[in-house]
């Protein structure tokens, strides 16, 4: 047989029997008064007699609102639920096993009509010739806890809050950086394009005149052509940072607006055999300027389809639809009114399954003059311009590598 | 058939005389070159263009105030105006013919094709635009 451990405490009184010296020099109704005046809660279970309590005082009653008539004889289980009286009582033989007293910093003790009360709990166990009495003491510490728990609250909102700061800073000077582009490129388009006028018109002359062209002099008037036709597109691009907030937005026909898009670009569709697939909500109206949605959408599926070049079955797909705003965005610039959580929205999603975006460009693709593609091929200004468009609009856009068709998904947030 | 009379007026000499060139080369255009603005109006009465092509940007008088003068003149407020501008810019610059309406008349985004320019200045004298 296991050796019983060895007590730490003897308790020179019995309860029930209230006998010892101590009773007999106090006598039993003294003692008990002393234990109800106490400011902490104390009881006691037989653990030689299923843990019945033997001792359940005034602050005890107060506490878990289970009066003494009531509890005195009872088990755990006959007065707490099934999961707490479970835990009271692993916990019990726990304590009895180890012979050891248990301090249990915060433990809840559910009552009957008041809300959770926490409880600074020490159990002790006494063994006290063939029994075994397990003594408890509790202080109720809810109103420290329920304040530290609403201090930790304070302190995580504060802490969102700095990174909220922190974030919109970051959107500032990301606002700051564009602003001063756009006012920049008003000031350099307006010198910039008057002397590609000049080029424009002259090369057209020489185009004109030359009439004996050899196959160098056809290539380098072909080519200043095309140098001009870029120019003159980049300078537009990055004037539309400054002029773009002239707006005229309208009603209009979401999936009307889209499928001229495509129409406009069936050509490069057919030709790179791009399949296209919509999926449009039906009747879905959008609060914008028509040209400039256009553009955006144009540029978002013209590099999607770009994406696809070496695609073995390049597909497009686009997808409207109604819902209502529930993430917390993440990145970006915010401007003008925010959407925000529950507010009504309409999304139109831009998916490819290209190659994606690698990890470490997700977050450039924005940014003015990042591109991926070769110098003439892409300015690097259309994504930044989309953005910047979309926002004007009070949306946003995100680009994230898509769930499903393993390329880049655009998703593009609107007010309803 | 009398040519059509284009006079243009633009404080660069350049890109007037270039106009010029390119238009003049058409066969049916006969060009007059303004590059102070402030002679526009004296010119206007001499030459009495049938359409004038007027740039937004310029020293002096710009092709706001010129307007306005042509405007409060009664022999030549009847002149069909178009403003050659560099500060506009149409988004979808693949397009070739891209004209702004603004308060002012309309506008043709510098750079621009001669085949462009003929295109807007008949369609301005047959009434389209």
């Amino acid at each position: 047989m296991r050796a019983r451990p060895r007590p730490r405490i003897i308790l020179k009184y019995d309860v029930m029997d209230a006998g010892g010296d101590f009773s007999e020099k106090f006598g039993l109704k003294h003692y008990q008064s002393i234990l109800d005046n106490l400011p902490v809660a104390v009881f006691a279970k037989d653990a030689t007699d299923e843990f019945r309590f033997l001792l359940w005082n005034k602050k005890q009653e107060t506490i878990s609102t289970i009066p003494r008539q009531r509890a005195l004889g009872r088990t755990d289980y006959d007065l707490f639920s099934q999961e707490s009286a479970q835990y009271f009582r692993e916990m019990d033989e726990k304590i009895v096993r180890s012979g050891k007293p248990l301090e249990i910093p915060e433990e809840i003790l559910e009552t009957g009509d008041r809300d959770e009360v926490y409880l600074h709990t020490y159990k002790i166990p006494i063994f006290d010739h063939d029994r075994t009495i397990l003594v408890g003491i509790s202080e109720d510490v809810t109103e420290t806890v329920t304040n530290r728990k609403a201090l930790q609250k304070a302190s995580r909102t504060i802490q969102a809050k700095e990174q909220e700061i922190e974030k919109t800073q970051l959107q500032l000077i990301q606002i700051a950086k564009l602003e001063s582009i756009g006012q920049l490129a008003a000031g350099v388009a307006h010198e910039v394009k008057n002397p590609l006028n000049l080029i424009l018109q002259g090369v057209e002359y020489l185009d004109r005149t030359i009439t004996e062209k050899d196959e160098n002099t056809a290539f380098v008037i072909e080519e200043m052509n095309h140098a001009i036709t870029r120019a003159t597109k980049i300078i537009n691009e990055l004037v539309d940072f400054s002029t773009s907030s002239r707006f005229d937005k309208r009603e209009c026909d979401l999936a009307g607006l889209l499928d001229g898009v495509l129409l406009m670009l069936r050509h490069d569709c057919s030709r790179l055999d791009v399949q296209i697939d919509r999926d449009f909500a039906e009747g879905l109206t959008v609060h914008v300027d028509q040209a400039k949605f256009e553009q955006v959408i144009l540029n978002v599926v013209i590099n999607a389809i770009h994406a696809l070049r070496d695609v073995a079955q390049p597909r497009v797909a686009i997808t409207t639809r109604k819902s209502t705003y529930s993430d917390e965005r993440s990145e970006g610039v915010r401007t003008g009114k925010q959407i925000r959580i529950g507010d009504p929205i309409v999304e139109i999603e831009i998916g490819d399954n290209g190659a994606g975006i690698s990890p470490e460009h997700l977050d450039k693709v924005f940014d003015p003059f990042f591109t991926t593609k070769p110098t003439g091929v892409g300015t690097g200004l259309g994504l930044s311009v989309v953005r910047k468009i979309v926002e004007l609009h009070d949306g946003f856009i995100t680009i994230t590598n898509h769930p499903t068709l393993a390329g880049a998904m655009v998703k593009i947030v609107l007010p309803e | 058939m009398s040519k059509i009379k284009v006079l243009a007026i633009d404080d660069e000499p350049g890109a007037t005389r270039m106009m010029k060139i390119n238009l003049e080369s058409l066969g049916q255009y006969q060009v007059e070159m303004v590059n102070d603005s402030t002679q526009s109006i004296a010119t206007a009465l001499r030459f009495r263009p049938d359409i004038i092509l007027l740039d937004m940007v310029m020293p002096n008088l710009d092709g706001g105030d010129v307007k306005r003068l042509l405007q409060e003149n009664e022999e030549l407020k009847d002149i069909p105006v178009l403003f050659l501008t560099a500060l506009v810019s149409d988004s979808d610059t693949s397009s070739d013919v891209s004209l702004v309406e603004s308060g002012d008349g309309i506008m043709i985004p510098k750079p621009v094709k001669t085949e462009v320019l003929r295109s807007c200045i008949e369609q301005t004298l047959s009434g389209v635009l």
